[in-house]
């Protein structure tokens, strides 16, 4: 029923059913628009780099606002020893952005609705920062969970509190983007239902409240993005520079 | 002629610091934005990590309810740490 706020979300098989070792492989709409705006990025950026001129186009400006808004980010969050990790931080943060925002285009999906795709990422952010702190600190990378100046009575509880802090990493990451991401889409469809069902005399303030909520949703998709992509850059900065 | 050179060049100077200025505001708008939309969830997934954990441990100990208890407890403390920490983080951008 297309006046169900929640069908927008409901994932679908496009194509034959794929079935590997008894799990689903199928080519679902959500794999079509990751696949869609990982494609809007390659080309995006294709094109946006492709002229070398003094006076660049404004399709290439705009490859370079991001480039720079991104390399600042990086540099300003975790310092200069996280530049190698830029080309991952910038193809996260414009995957997250086009799916926000091609999820914003009237009958398209978000992928970035399901908790599903924002947890996988956020989990392999997690495992990739662990992985790199132990990588450069070795073991006493253990330190960041042993506060200094701590007396010894309350060490064990701090511990085992700074332990449950870091593992709420990646369930705040992902459900602020996912929680986002869908409470905006569903009360964008609701107020659209609100337009139909007042009819002429009374439609025109939920349509009124529509058109300013799509405003925000944008300012939100693009926020979600940033967020999400300072977020990798502050716990890469605890791997990386460790102050304990 | 060599006046007119000079002004340039300090007309130059200024803009390009005023546009500094500019920037430097911006970015931090948005990023005290993205901050101040950070804490509930931070406070939130603490909470919950820690009462999954209980619950799992109470499993493997077969001691229900207690370590659900008190690791619900443990979560809630943690989760004030987060939000600590990421204010401070804030007033240190200041």
């Amino acid at each position: 029923m297309a006046t169900n706020p929640m069908h927008q979300f409901n994932v679908y098989r496009i194509g034959p059913e794929i079935k590997i070792a008894g799990i689903d492989l199928s080519f679902t709409n959500a794999s079509l628009f990751m696949l869609i705006s990982a494609l809007a990025i390659s080309i995006f950026l294709f094109f946006g780099t492709k002229e070398k001129k003094i006076i660049p186009s404004k399709i290439s400006l705009i490859a370079e606002m991001f480039y720079n808004f991104v390399a600042k980010m990086i540099s300003e969050t975790a310092g200069s020893k996280a530049k190698p990790y830029f080309p991952f931080i910038f193809s996260l943060f414009m995957f997250v952005l086009f799916c926000n925002m091609i999820g914003m285009i009237p009958y398209s999906f978000t992928v970035t609705s399901h908790i599903i795709v924002t947890l996988l990422l956020a989990i392999f952010i997690f495992i990739s920062v662990t992985v790199i702190g132990f990588v450069k600190h070795g073991f006493s990378y253990l330190k960041l969970f042993v506060p200094s100046g701590v007396p010894k009575l309350l060490l064990p509880l701090i511990t085992i509190i700074e332990i449950i802090s870091y593992l709420s990493r990646p369930v705040s990451l992902s459900v602020r983007l996912f929680a986002n991401m869908m409470a905006g889409h569903t009360m964008l469809k609701v107020f659209g239902g609100f337009v139909i069902s007042l009819g002429l005399l009374g439609g025109w303030l939920p349509l009124g409240f529509s058109v300013a909520l799509t405003g925000l949703e944008i300012l939100v998709a693009f926020l979600q993005a940033y967020v999400f992509a300072i977020l990798t850059c502050i716990y890469l900065n605890d791997a990386l520079n460790l102050h304990h | 002629m060599s006046d007119l050179k000079d002004f340039k060049t300090r007309l130059k100077i200024e803009k390009d610091k005023l546009k500094k200025r500019y920037l430097e505001n911006d970015e931090k708008r948005g990023s005290f934005m993205g901050f101040a939309l950070k804490l509930g969830t931070e406070l939130v997934a603490a909470v919950v990590v820690g009462t999954i954990i209980g619950f799992i441990l109470d499993n493997w100990f077969d001691t229900k309810p207690w370590l659900m208890i008190i690791f619900f407890f443990l979560g809630s403390a943690a989760g004030m740490l987060n939000v600590i920490k990421v204010a401070k983080r804030i007033q240190e951008k200041d």
